[in-house]
């Protein structure tokens, strides 16, 4: 991933692996690839930050952890996301348009 | 709760991640090989990828719980390691935490156990008694407690202020205790509210209910723990018998337990209800103060005025005031202990600045391993708590050293504290709330003296640190000065310590050294019980006589076996105890009127008065023997007197007439005018209340005169006191062995428990003050010593360049002594401005004594030199060539 966008990264990992497990259970992998691919390879999220995001997810109950069995037949740790991790996402949600909304309001004035 | 599961199921967390990471190296493998590379090429890729897969691991650990704790307890590993490597500094850092700290304790149970929980009652705190001042001249006493059944129901029924309202008289019965008759021990009667109103629930039987007020009801009392013991042994069987109170059987109902004392009397009899007169304590409504309730009170009795005969509140002009229970049993004792509470805090923050130095001086001389650690990864946050733990081990160890410390010192000021200053309910011990407040200090002592030096050291550039050049350049940089700031405190703060303590030890030598004016020496005393063959009917003329000759007879026969007895000088009937007064008598005196009171102390007393006190004669006569039996209506005045109320005349021949003797239940014959005979030199008084010394107006008249039924007598021996003491009580029982002597001792011994409450406040200050003078000399010696320290690459530059031994040690004396200068400074300001609030505590002494504050900066000056001496010789012992090796 290129240095400048692991800032603009940071704070919004968290809401963005919310978002993806609430598509579906999903094992950390699988939430990496998706990520990828929905971000058409703009987020490379590098499993030094991912994992620490997942298991601080799960301290805080946004997210729950289970072993089950892949479709290949693999026993993996699938994470699911909470009611209450339900509730934080679609708060964060709303902020974060508003947010952008504002940023690109201010960006778009004509000089 | 899961980090803590996790905390105990720490391996199988693990074995799980590692196994939720390999899942995904082996995922991004099979991705690959299925995208055409083959099984090793993708591998290897994976792995690049991936990075370390510990660190990875690392990484996940750190976001959770127990790795915080984990570091917390390797914190705590280490600051141990270090306290006990650095054992010089952690014993100097725990001793003078623990002085502080323990002192603290000491005083704040003190304080909370005087003030919060004096007394065993029912919200005590809302209790206030009542009383009644005069404001003019109308020959009754100054102020009166007691109020008479016709007013204690009005105030019962018309305040607005009061909750409750209890009412205590003290009689004196002559109680029947089955064995033998012993005569006035003390009773008090209460309304029957009364044990409601305090609280407390007996310790066996009942205490007194509605229906033991009623006119008919048999009449019952509570007996006092004490007594009980005392005179029964504790038997549980004396309960419900009947015993003889003034001839009338009465039933003991209930028997309070040890620390129910109230009205400091041996037991308590119901009022009858119609004749509830007596000392009045209200509680107050909840949001009252005692002046609002004051005014009430104040309103209803001048509503209510009604002159004498019959009349209610029949003084001309009155005030009404009120103070609080507490404030009435403990009075002065208040402002000692706020004194002694200021005095323990200000040592608190020289321990604390004290501590603070020491590890200012220690993190310094620690930069180079924090600016290790620092470069090596080590968070600022993470080097902060580090140094907080330490110092938090180091709290903790000194919060257990202050509380044993405190616990035995406890110990020590409790048996200081002059009996009578706290009622006899208040149980001085450490509570809990006081344990929680020293344990509240010290978290806010390990705050205070580990973040600052914690915060100085991130501060500014690591790398010169790293490099280690500061030694070399003299330690005067920032931390210096910090350091000396505090060691400047320090000296400040330790001199209005010892200001205050000096002050009080100047003035408890004037008080102690004070010239009376008599000499107390080789006096012996005692007072006697009259039986009530002695004792008069009210307004029986005739038995008043009788009772008054009896008295007079006993009087004249007992002086003389006295004066017979071998080794007596001379002898005399007294009244008050000199140097203590009673209260003070409206003087009239004809073709003198005054608006103000004129107010004597008056003394009935027998011819030879003047000369056991050793009182000079001035002019005229002294009474005789020969005013004594025929009771004549003589005065002898003192200088005083002469003075104040005879300015520029002479007072032989004039007539006075005290007001004292004509209150209604006196037994003299009222209006007399005694002629003035004689005047003597003056002799120093007090009252309880007052510590100070005054000289006031005062007569004596012959003992004839007054029926007084309290008798006592004293003799000045040529030889031990004491001795005489058990042959005058043989003499009294020849005389007449139903007469018991209450009351005994030396007059120079009873002058000692005037001393005792200073005494107290002495030796507390004082120690405080000793314990800060140690600290600072430890405060001043640590700096110096590490100063030099610092510095000997310079001095070791100096000798080389020829400097002498004597030069080096005055340039460190020298630094030394400036911190002292500037400290001793502003420590005098600030006790120039503080010990005014000793005022009321120094009677005889300026706030500003030039003597003591003299004296005191002396002896910080040369406790200062004394810490400086040890580390400049050190200095001046540098040997050159080491101290440029020194790097």
């Amino acid at each position: 991933m290129p240095e400048g966008k692991a800032e603009y990264l940071k704070g919004t990992l968290d809401l963005l692996i919310l978002k993806i497990v609430a598509l579906g259970p999903n094992h950390g992998y699988a939430i990496a690839q998706r990520l990828r691919q929905m971000s058409k390879d703009f987020f490379q999220v590098h499993q030094g930050s991912l994992y620490p995001a997942l298991h601080r997810l799960e301290d805080r109950g946004w997210l729950e952890a289970e072993w089950k069995d892949t479709e290949t037949g693999r026993d993996a740790k699938f994470y699911t996301l909470t009611r209450k991790g339900r509730q934080h996402l679609e708060a964060e949600v709303v902020n974060w348009e508003r947010l952008s909304e504002a940023v690109a309001l201010v960006l778009r004035a004509v000089e | 709760m899961r980090w803590l599961g996790r905390l105990f199921r720490k391996s199988r967390a693990e074995k799980n991640l590692d196994k939720e990471l390999r899942f995904h190296l082996e995922q991004q493998i099979a991705d690959y090989v299925a995208r055409g590379m083959s099984t090793e090429e993708a591998r290897r890729r994976a792995q690049l990828e991936f990075g370390g897969l510990e660190r990875v691991k690392e990484e996940v650990r750190d976001t959770r719980w127990e790795t915080y704790l984990e570091n917390l307890l390797r914190d705590f590993r280490y600051a141990f390691r270090n306290l006990r490597k650095d054992r010089r500094f952690s014993l100097v850092a725990i001793f003078a935490l623990a002085l502080g700290i323990g002192s603290c304790t000491i005083v704040f149970s003190v304080v909370y156990s005087a003030l919060f929980n004096a007394l065993p009652y029912k919200y005590f705190g809302r209790s206030v008694v009542v009383r009644l001042n005069t404001l003019v001249n109308t020959g009754l006493g100054k102020e009166r407690k007691y109020f008479s059944p016709e007013e204690v129901r009005a105030f019962q029924k018309q305040n607005h202020v009061f909750e409750d309202v209890i009412v205590y008289a003290g009689f004196r019965p002559a109680y029947d205790n089955g064995h033998f008759i012993r005569n006035f021990a003390n009773g008090t009667r209460v309304t029957t509210n009364t044990f409601d109103y305090l609280g407390v629930p007996p310790l066996l039987g009942r205490t007194v209910t509605k229906e033991d007020g009623s006119p008919n009801a048999p009449p019952v009392f509570v007996m006092n723990y004490r007594l009980w013991e005392k005179e029964f042994g504790g038997d549980p069987k004396i309960l419900n018998t009947s015993f003889t109170l003034n001839g009338t059987p009465t039933t003991l109902v209930g028997i309070m337990p040890l620390h129910f004392n109230a009205f400091d009397t041996s037991f308590w009899q119901p009022f009858r209800q119609d004749q509830v007169g007596g000392s009045l304590m209200g509680r107050l409504k909840p949001g009252v103060s005692v002046q609002t309730a004051a005014a009430d009170l104040d309103a209803i009795a001048h509503r209510l005025h009604k002159p004498n005969p019959g009349g209610i509140f029949p003084e001309d002009k009155f005030s009404i005031s009120a103070e609080t229970l507490l404030d009435s049993l403990i009075g002065n004792f208040k402002e000692t202990l706020y004194a002694l509470l200021g005095a323990v805090l200000l040592l608190l923050l020289i321990a604390c600045s004290n501590v603070a130095n020491l590890f200012l001086a220690r993190a310094t001389a620690r930069q180079r391993e924090i600016a290790v650690r620092a470069t090596l990864g080590a968070t600022h946050g993470r080097l902060i708590r580090q140094l907080l733990v330490e110092s938090f081990v180091l709290a903790v160890a000194s919060s257990a050293a202050g509380c044993v410390l405190a616990y035995s010192g406890l110990k020590v000021v409790v048996a200081l504290i002059p009996a009578g200053t706290l009622p006899e309910e208040t149980v001085i011990r450490m509570d809990m709330p006081v344990l929680f407040l020293s344990l509240g200090l010290t978290i806010l002592t390990t705050v205070l003296c580990g973040l600052a030096p914690a915060l100085h050291v991130l501060q500014g550039e690591l790398q010169p640190r790293l490099a280690g050049s500061c030694k070399g350049t003299g330690g005067s940089f920032r931390h210096g000065k910090l350091r000396t700031a505090l060691v400047v405190s320090e000296v400040a703060l330790s001199i209005v310590l010892l200001t205050g303590a000096g002050l009080l030890m100047r003035s408890f030598f004037v008080l102690t050294r004070v010239d009376l004016g008599f000499d107390p020496q080789n006096i012996a005393y005692f007072q006697l019980n009259l039986p009530p063959s002695y004792f008069f009917k009210w307004g029986d003329a005739a038995s008043i006589k009788s009772s008054l000759e009896k008295k007079n007879a006993l009087t004249r026969q007992l002086l003389a076996r006295m004066q017979a007895l071998p080794g007596v000088t001379s002898v005399s009937e007294f009244n008050n105890l000199p140097p203590l007064t009673s209260e003070a008598s409206d003087t009239i005196i004809p073709g003198k009127p005054h608006q103000q009171r004129w107010e004597t102390i008056i003394d009935e007393c027998s011819e030879g008065y003047f000369k056991t006190l050793g009182l000079s004669l001035l002019r005229g006569r002294s009474l005789s023997e020969d005013d004594m039996s025929p009771a004549r209506h003589v005065a002898v005045i003192n200088q005083t007197f002469a003075r104040t109320y005879f300015p520029n005349e002479d007072p032989l021949g004039h007539e006075v007439k005290f007001g004292n003797l004509d209150l209604p239940y006196v037994e003299t014959p009222h209006n007399i005018y005694f002629e003035i005979v004689g005047i003597v030199g003056d002799f120093k008084t007090r009252d309880y209340d007052n510590p100070s010394w005054q000289t006031v107006p005062h007569a004596f008249m012959p003992y004839s005169v007054a029926g007084y039924s309290w008798r006592s007598f004293m003799a000045r021996s040529a030889t031990d006191p004491y001795l005489l003491l058990k042959n005058f009580a043989q003499e009294l029982r020849a005389l007449d062995p139903s007469v018991e002597i209450a009351e005994s001792g030396t007059l120079e011994s009873s002058l000692h428990k005037f001393y005792r409450g200073p005494q107290f406040e002495l030796v507390t200050l004082a120690s405080f003050a000793g314990i800060g003078l140690v600290l600072v000399l430890i405060g001043i010696f640590s700096v110096m010593a590490y100063t030099v320290a610092l510095r000997t690459n310079e001095i070791g530059v100096r000798v080389a360049l020829g400097a002498q031994q004597t030069n080096i040690l005055r340039l460190v004396l020298l630094n030394g002594l400036r911190l002292v200068a500037v400290g001793a400074l502003i420590g005098l300001l600030a006790s120039f401005g503080l010990t005014r609030f000793l005022v009321s505590e120094i009677p005889g002494v300026s706030a500003t004594d030039p003597l003591t504050f003299s004296a005191v900066v002396m002896v910080v000056v040369l406790v200062g030199l004394a810490a400086c001496v040890l580390p400049a010789r050190r200095a001046a012992s540098v040997d050159p060539l080491v101290a440029l090796r020194y790097e």
